[in-house]
């Protein structure tokens, strides 16, 4: 059967047993070069395909996944999401998406440029070795992966996605004799291989620091201070925020600090934050969300008030409140109007923050760990890179006690991220 | 799966070539508040080939079981390695054999239970929580059940099937204080299918109990205070820093890529209490939370003592960092699904216990903290980690005090393990572990409760 007639038999099928259901089918084809120790180790070609059965009966629900498309996978595969939905406690809040008119969405080559994949590879690891002599590359993943999905429902909705995007990603770090600094790592995607890869993200900037962090200074005592978060490590913390306020978990449990903020300023009004999933500015995002709705960009927060929270259909149906345009995730966040610099001129004692190795927050967003690859402030100036310096901090304070936000910003292919200074951040050394 | 009759392609093989045929199997079932907010399951399955030609790798996979995908992916995979070969023309030699033939099925021998029965039994844990403690804010309930099986046929002469299941029921309570939400949770089961691992829901009560009595103290908590501070880790966290801050570092291919542990080897990096495994499949005549036979490389898996009475004396190998450093690979490769890679992994990761009584070791502190169970970790090169903490207690002459809300500990392993100078006689597995590099992958930690000094974040 092609793509098409399995979406369509297996459909019939649940319908035919009394189901709301819907399907998606996926293949996807990567190829990725890996690289260890600086040097291209392996060439890796998968091939998968997906098939994911979702099947509602009498408000009862089930889901089922396999990833082999021949009729008697895909008919084990009915029977099986049929069994697993009758299994399950009854929510009337369980529903599949409306009808919505059909739709197909690509972006991206259908085919990676293996040679120039290669070439740009071998171009890095020379650029490294010559302009950056101290870093070792621990590892670097280079892929293309393409990849289309069929999603339809028995309410009617078909859509067809198709996506090819380069992907990047590399760990490293600084060595100087018996000396290293702590590892590194950053990562992005790209529709094209216009530029060297060096050229991308934040990574000639991060590699620039490891060379120069290999020698460190570890803080003592405690003290109260500013801290500046850098794009990488900004991705990071917005994912913290929202995950414990503005998903469905959070609200569902009502354990979210937002749950009744909706509309209410809850960051400094300096603060917008969009997600932008279908956007030429975010080229590794998505045109349609997991429950099977055509995405679309929204405002999460805007000048400081919360605008939306991130529920699915599901997580709507069961509050009561309003299901988000998209899945959230592609943040980009308005830059402010000042230069980095300048801002950093502006603490008096502080750390620049450029990798966060700690707890995931608690649900009242209280947060401690290592601030890694980090840089202490004093008197406006970075004076020396850190080590065994720990953070602690509330994250829906810090929201509301930025300094400022930097003109300049990264753009990782799935996010745009300024640099944000915020205050009052407990910072202890040894 | 072992009907595929991988055999059959061995005269397809060109050089040195692993077909590997892996199915991961997953059930996932929550309750939140009541609500059955998951019921899912998969099945994810597929063949691999990896083919080394003079130190260049090839690696293709696909989802078909097929004859003729079997063999494309066989001609694939040596394509690959063919083009990086000519390109790169390292010119290595071959790598070390240590070849075997094994089954290890620890499938259950008694009747699977049905979906519904399974849900019903999540349910009637969650029931138990909703009746007995109606003053909590929120609970989640989940049972996920993981089955890995795997096929393997080496042109060095290993085959081997295994099927290596875990199921782990996780438990987490929500208390509101002001306003102010205080979670706990904790993580039930071990390794084997659910019929294997858990009788009655029943069982669970009294730990459900204590869960909640430990939230209760929570709740009443207070922030650490930070610094450097004498503390005792338990079993869990000793397990947490065992694979964190060291087996990490000495995995070989971190090892080749700058970790601090490159420049340790036979040196004192922990205090002469300390001795540290990493168990294949038996530790202290037990069976290990993860038992490892043969590794995704063919190759018998065996332990590794990587600190021996503070000394470290190994690293953990596949077969090119073995052929590297001139010694025999330790069965450390393993890939989390059909379409990855084998990568050096850690199977089962402890302290080995010591003499001392935990009662002891908390009576022998002055001012410090009893830290009980870790949330995340992650270790740096450098050696330097951290570990998110949820329960923990202050120590005040000798005795336990007030609970601590969560926080993070931080250190230098290297360091730290010098200032270890208790440990207890007791060992246990943390049951839940996963790790991540590049791939997630099941692993058993574990250990004694240790007595160190080491930096605790808070206000």
């Amino acid at each position: 059967m092609k793509e098409r007639d399995i979406l369509s038999y297996t459909l019939e099928k649940l319908k035919a047993k009394g189901m709301d259901a819907s399907c998606s089918l996926d293949q996807s084809t990567k190829y990725e070069m890996n690289v260890e120790t600086g040097k291209i180790t392996l060439i890796r070609t998968v091939f998968n395909n997906g098939l994911s059965l979702y099947a509602i009966k009498d408000s009862k629900s089930g889901s089922y996944s396999v990833n082999k498309l021949d009729r008697e996978t895909i008919d084990e595969a009915i029977s099986t999401v049929i069994e697993i939905a009758e299994s399950s406690e009854p929510d009337p809040a369980h529903a599949i998406a409306e009808y919505q008119p059909s739709g197909a969405f690509s972006a991206g080559s259908r085919e990676p440029d293996q040679e120039l994949m290669y070439t740009r590879l071998e171009a890095f690891l020379d650029q490294v070795r010559t302009k950056y002599p101290k870093i070792m590359l621990e590892n670097a993943y280079f892929d293309f992966t393409h990849g289309t999905r069929y999603i339809a429902n028995t309410n009617g909705t078909d859509f067809t996605t198709e996506k090819g995007i380069y992907r990047f990603t590399s760990m490293f770090s600084g060595h100087d004799g018996d000396q290293s600094s702590s590892f590194n790592y950053t990562g992005y995607s790209t529709q094209e291989l216009d530029r060297e890869l060096l050229a991308y993200g934040s990574l000639e900037s991060l590699l620039k620091q490891s060379s120069e962090q290999i020698t460190t200074q570890a803080l003592s005592g405690k003290f109260v201070g500013d801290v500046v978060i850098t794009p990488d490590c900004l991705s990071d913390f917005l994912g913290y925020v929202f995950g414990i306020t503005i998903y469905d978990g959070a609200l569902i449990s009502g354990t979210s600090v937002y749950k009744d903020k909706l509309g209410h300023q809850v960051a400094d009004p300096r603060l917008v934050i969009h997600s932008r999933p279908v956007s030429p500015e975010v080229p590794d995002g998505y045109f349609i969300t997991g429950d099977g709705y055509r995405a679309e960009n929204c405002t999460i927060i805007d000048r400081g008030i919360l605008k939306t929270f991130l529920l699915t259909l599901y997580g709507a149906n069961k509050t009561g409140l309003k299901r988000a345009v998209n899945n959230g995730g592609c943040y980009v966040v308005e830059p402010g109007d000042k230069p980095l610099d300048e801002i950093i001129s502006q603490i008096e004692r502080g750390i620049l923050i450029a990798r966060y190795s700690g707890n995931y927050p608690s649900q009242n967003g209280d947060f401690s760990g290592v601030a890694k690859n980090s840089y202490y402030i004093e008197n406006g100036k970075i004076q020396y890179p850190i080590s065994e310096t720990m953070v602690s901090g509330n994250l829906i304070s810090m929201l509301q006690n930025i300094i400022d936000i930097s003109q300049e910003r990264v753009s990782f292919g799935s996010g745009i991220y300024p640099w944000i200074a915020f205050s009052e951040v407990t910072i202890s050394g040894k | 799966m072992q009907q595929l009759g991988l055999e059959k392609y061995a005269p397809v093989f060109a050089g040195y070539t692993e077909l590997r045929a892996h199915e991961n199997h997953t059930v996932s079932i929550g309750f939140l508040k009541g609500n059955n907010v998951r019921n899912v399951k998969s099945t994810i399955s597929g063949v691999s080939a990896r083919v080394y030609q003079h130190g260049s790798w090839g690696f293709a996979s696909s989802a078909d079981f097929t004859d003729d995908s079997i063999r494309q992916v066989i001609k694939a995979a040596s394509a690959n390695a063919a083009f990086l070969d000519r390109k790169q023309n390292k010119g290595k030699q071959s790598l070390p054999a240590r070849p075997i033939r094994a089954e290890h099925d620890y499938s259950t021998a008694k009747p699977r239970l049905t979906q519904k029965q399974l849900i019903e039994f999540v349910k009637q844990i969650d029931q138990y929580i909703a009746g007995k403690y109606p003053d909590l804010a929120s609970r989640y309930v989940s049972l996920n059940c993981l089955d890995m099986e795997k096929l393997l046929l080496t042109s060095d002469g290993s085959y081997s099937y295994s099927l290596n299941p875990r199921s782990l029921i996780s438990i987490s309570f929500t208390m509101d204080k002001g306003g102010n939400p205080i979670e706990l949770y904790d993580i039930f089961g071990e390794q084997g299918q659910f019929e294997d691992v858990f009788g009655d829901p029943s069982d669970l009560y009294p730990d459900i109990d204590q869960l909640y009595e430990q939230l209760r103290h929570k709740v009443e908590g207070v922030y650490a205070e930070p610094g450097i501070k004498d503390c005792i880790l338990d079993a869990d966290l000793g397990g947490i820093l065992a694979h964190e801050a060291i087996g990490h570092t000495t995995e070989a291919d971190l090892v080749l890529g700058g970790s601090v542990a490159a420049k340790f080897m036979d040196k004192q990096v922990a205090s002469p209490l300390v001795s540290l495994v990493d168990f294949a499949h038996h530790a202290l005549g037990k069976a290990c939370p993860m038992p490892i036979f043969v590794d995704d490389e063919g190759t018998e898996a065996e332990d590794a003592v990587i600190i021996d009475q503070g000394i470290l004396r190994s690293y953990l190998h596949n077969k090119e960092s073995a052929l590297h450093y001139g010694v025999k690979p330790t069965g450390n490769a393993r890939a989390w699904s059909f379409a990855d890679e084998p990568l050096i992994r850690m199977r089962n990761t402890a302290i080995l216990p010591g003499k001392d009584s935990l009662e002891a070791m908390i009576s022998s502190i002055d001012d410090g903290y009893y830290l009980i169970r870790p949330s995340n970790g992650q270790a740096d090169t450098t050696s330097e980690f951290m570990f998110g903490v949820v329960l923990g207690y202050e120590i005040k002459n000798g005795k336990l005090g007030r609970a601590i809300f969560d926080t993070t500990i931080s250190g230098v392993a290297f360091d730290m393990l010098k200032t270890v100078t208790m440990v207890s006689n007791e060992m246990k597995w943390l049951v839940s572990g996963m790790c991540g590099k590049k791939q997630p992958m099941p692993v058993g930690m574990g250990g004694p409760a240790i007595k160190c000094r080491v930096n605790i974040g808070g206000r």
